[in-house]
């Protein structure tokens, strides 16, 4: 119950991610100045529900989150009762648990086999151990496989995506029919399609990659149920390390047992809650699935007070050193591209607002909430751009879509903090520029005098503005003189919107193309001298 | 299967016979369609007609309502049942106030005009430049739809539809289907400065209309403007010179762009309807490529003494 109701939760938030439609009920808001357009649902909940990704902000940046109090209390939670999050909150424990739940792969003796604890079930630690210190040395790889950033980003990446784009296409595959009802089946289908998968067909980078590494990881719990939570969670890791001290006990009763091991064949966690092993308190999710399974009873869970210290976290020292070591050469690793230190890569545009790349890396989670919200569709997961260490952070596209001037959604649904809130008036003002554009005039129509052209002028947003014209006689490409209007950017006005990028005429590579030199955020990363 | 190729004989006869009553068929409507033409040529002579809001107290609405009266009542363009399509000017997500966008005012009194007309049902459609959602939302056209009942049609994709246009310099380009798709059009453009094609009035306001790569249509954006306006050809245009932006077109972005004149133009003359706008800008008509290129093409006359010219100041 409690499983399926985050689960749902958390779908419902995460499609409520994008521009709020309650401008659609309500317009006033969209036509006062002075309030800007903010989601109508806390989308981050679940993230500050997350403790590791709270932990690891805290170490590597320093800084208390608003609204991470829901992470401290899921702590205290944990300490009293037990990883109950991965049993009854966590979103993505419940789709494993539906999976290995429904049509288990391995049958009877095979699935008791699989269920016996394994030493492979330290490698979260090992993980745990890489992202926490890690974080310490600045670097915040958390959200690689934290399961609230992993299941949102898989999820509004990709599978929505997917789908979204699959069932368009059929929609517009009815439109283009001559048959008058599908034609409106087609275009009622979007009213209801769009909503929940995005306007137009939403594209990300890398995306394919996202899917199938999420549909793997689906697929490992036909090998041994919940896969991910037993190996790979670095979060059930680490509430792993308080259970121990939990309240809420498996009491066995060894001598009811018939050895019929139905617990361990239900055990989703691989967590011995066959009387006569010693329980790990420390890998049990919480999913009373022995407890149901056992027709003896010889398995209760109980409240124990006072609080008796059960089996210790089985970590192995190999997990710990080697977590260390990995978590110590990662940020010095990831930090020898020179990125941080010598120069950014030019096409590196990060959203409006984002603090600066040192400061950035410490609290970003690569969870795909502002590329999910972005309305333009500009920002992606940057897959070289930003180096090993900045892989899947956002990053803008422009000739994908573009950073609308007076939009700030992005910054203010990051749960973090690595994009600052920003409002509209301070974006424009201000202004926060994210980088610069410049006229590539070979390929520029006017430029290599092939021909009239203003779109980049025509579509700047800033006042006054960023792309002048000036009328100057050129030479065309068979040597005619003719005079045309030439487009100049200048610089001091130049917000690096990238509007002027997306929608140049020159495909391919546009001969207007906007870089991140100038963006606000950087000392060094500038034109000007003067600001 | 049995499968007869027709024979060149056979088939000179059947063309023969196709075209002899081709031939027939137009001897036999000839005169028809000559009387029918004289007679709406004699009482239809196309008009121009500007509203002034002079009074300090004026509202648009009002001014709206009394510029399609002069003109003969909605009536006379919306019959009863008709499906009718607005199309404004709404390319920008910038509030209403910064004249990037059509006035919502304005918006929603030719919404109720067409819907006392009778009309079946009133759609507001658009091809935006930037995201259309928030479009609708800060330009204010959304809050009109919702509070008239009008439909407002979300570009999608799937409602592009390539058309052949027939013009001198657009072949097959997509098309925003709804515009086609109905009884009666209304443009309804804005009044602003832009700086390849001088001003933005009603012409220019079908490129708003079109999919495909729009920003190549600059490449010759005079021409593409008039093939575009005699393939839209709306049953009358009613430009918004409410206020107008006077710089740092067509996006504007500050007040200081703005001037408030409080006009509307209305005729069912593109031309002339554009040329009226244009002399709001101290422009002549004809050093408007497209007000000049779509009189040379026959879509209408900036002499406004060939038509029924009025002025109506409240």
């Amino acid at each position: 119950m409690s499983q399926t109701f985050f689960l749902i939760l958390f779908i419902f938030l995460l499609i409520e991610s994008r521009l709020p439609q309650d401008i659609y009920l309500d317009y006033s808001i969209a036509l006062n100045v002075e309030q800007d357009m903010e989601l109508d649902y806390p989308v981050t909940y679940f993230f500050q529900l997350d403790p590791l990704i709270w932990v690891t902000s805290l170490i590597s940046g320093h800084q208390w989150i608003k609204g991470f109090g829901w992470a401290f209390g899921i702590v205290v939670l944990t300490f009293f009762f037990g990883k109950i999050f991965c049993g009854f909150i966590c979103p993505l424990g419940t789709l494993h648990h539906m999976v290995s739940y429904i049509r288990p792969a391995l049958k009877k003796q095979n699935m008791i086999h699989a269920n016996q604890k394994h030493a492979s079930q330290r490698f979260k630690y090992f993980l745990l151990i890489l992202f926490l210190m890690a974080a310490l040395l600045g670097l915040n790889l958390t959200g690689l496989l934290d399961p609230m950033a992993f299941f949102f980003r898989s999820l509004s990446l990709a599978v929505f995506p997917g789908i979204g784009t699959g069932i368009k296409e059929l929609l517009n595959l009815a439109a283009q029919s001559d048959i008058k009802i599908l034609n409106y089946i087609s275009y009622g289908g979007e009213v209801f399609v769009s909503p929940v998968f995005g306007y137009g067909y939403k594209a990300f980078k890398s995306a394919w990659f996202i899917g199938i590494l999420f549909l793997f990881i689906l697929f490992l719990n036909r090998i041994r149920p919940r896969f991910w939570c037993r190996t790979l969670c670095p979060l059930g890791a680490l509430l792993g390390v308080f259970a121990r001290f939990s309240i809420l006990r498996l009491e066995k009763h060894s001598e009811k047992c018939t050895d019929c091991n139905l617990c361990l064949q239900s055990c989703q966690g691989a967590a011995s809650p066959v009387p006569g092993q010693e329980w790990e308190a420390s890998e049990c999710i919480f999913c009373f699935n022995c407890f149901n399974a056992c027709p003896e009873n010889a398995i209760v869970f109980k409240l124990g007070w006072p609080p008796e210290v059960s089996k210790k976290p089985d970590m192995g020292r190999r997990a710990v050193l080697g977590g260390l070591l990995a978590g110590l050469s990662f940020p010095l690793l990831g930090r020898l591209d020179g990125r941080l230190h010598k120069v950014s890569d030019a096409r590196l545009i990060r959203p409006p607002g984002s603090l600066p790349e040192k400061d950035f890396l410490k609290l970003c989670q690569r969870c795909g909430l502002c590329m999910k919200v972005c309305p333009t569709n500009a920002i992606n997961p940057a897959l070289t751009e930003a180096g090993m260490a900045g892989f899947w952070t956002p990053n803008l596209i422009m000739i994908q879509g573009y950073c609308e001037y007076t939009c700030t959604l992005c910054s203010g649904v990051c749960p973090t903090g690595a994009i600052r809130k920003l409002s509209g008036k301070e974006k424009i003002e201000t202004p926060v520029r994210i980088g610069s554009a410049h006229i590539d005039r070979g390929r520029c129509l006017p430029w290599s005098g092939n021909g009239s052209c203003i779109v980049c002028e025509e579509l700047c947003p800033t006042s006054p503005k960023a792309i002048r014209l000036r009328q100057e006689t050129i030479r065309s490409p068979d040597g005619k003189e003719v005079s045309v209007k030439l487009p100049y950017v200048d610089l001091e006005s130049c917000v690096g919107c990238g509007i002027c990028e997306y929608k140049c005429p020159v495909k391919g590579n546009p001969a207007i193309r906007v870089i991140s030199a100038g963006e606000s955020r950087s000392v060094r990363n500038q034109i000007l001298l003067k600001l | 299967m049995n499968y007869h190729p027709i024979t060149r004989r056979q088939s000179i006869k059947k063309l023969l016979k196709i075209s002899g009553g081709l031939a027939l068929t137009g001897v036999v409507t000839w005169p028809l369609q000559k009387t029918i033409s004289a007679w709406a040529g004699s009482t239809n002579k196309k008009f121009i007609i500007e509203g002034i809001g002079q009074n300090h107290q004026y509202s648009v609405k009002a001014l709206a309502r009394k510029v399609f009266e002069a003109a003969g009542g909605i009536q006379k363009f919306v019959s009863k049942q008709d499906v009718v399509v607005i199309k404004p000017n709404i390319s920008w997500a910038r509030l209403p106030d910064l004249a990037a966008t059509t006035n919502p005012e304005v918006l929603e009194a030719v919404v109720e005009l067409c819907q006392e007309a009778g009309a079946k049902k009133v759609r507001i459609a658009d091809h935006t430049i930037h995201d259309a959602r928030r479009c609708f939302a800060i330009t204010g056209a959304g809050m009109v739809a919702k509070k008239t009942g009008a439909d407002l049609v979300y570009p999608r994709s799937s409602l592009m539809r390539n058309m052949k246009l027939r013009g001198h310099r657009l072949d097959v380009w997509p098309v925003f289907l709804p515009l086609v798709e109905a009884d009666k059009v209304i443009n309804l453009p804005v009044a602003k400065v832009h700086s390849l094609s001088g001003l933005t009035l009603g012409m220019k306001n079908w490129i708003g209309a079109v999919g495909g790569r729009r920003s190549a249509l600059h490449q010759d954006i005079h021409l593409t403007i008039v093939d575009l306006a005699q393939f839209f050809n709306p049953t009358v245009t009613l430009i918004d010179a409410t206020r107008i932006m006077v710089a740092n077109g067509p996006s504007g972005g500050s007040r200081s762009d703005v001037v408030v004149l409080n006009r509307l133009i209305l005729s069912d003359d593109p031309v002339a309807a554009d040329a009226k706008a244009a002399g709001l800008f101290n422009f002549r008509p004809r050093d408007i490529g497209f007000i000049g290129l779509g009189e040379k093409w026959g879509l209408g006359t900036t002499e406004f003494q060939k038509l029924r010219e009025n002025k109506v100041i409240i």
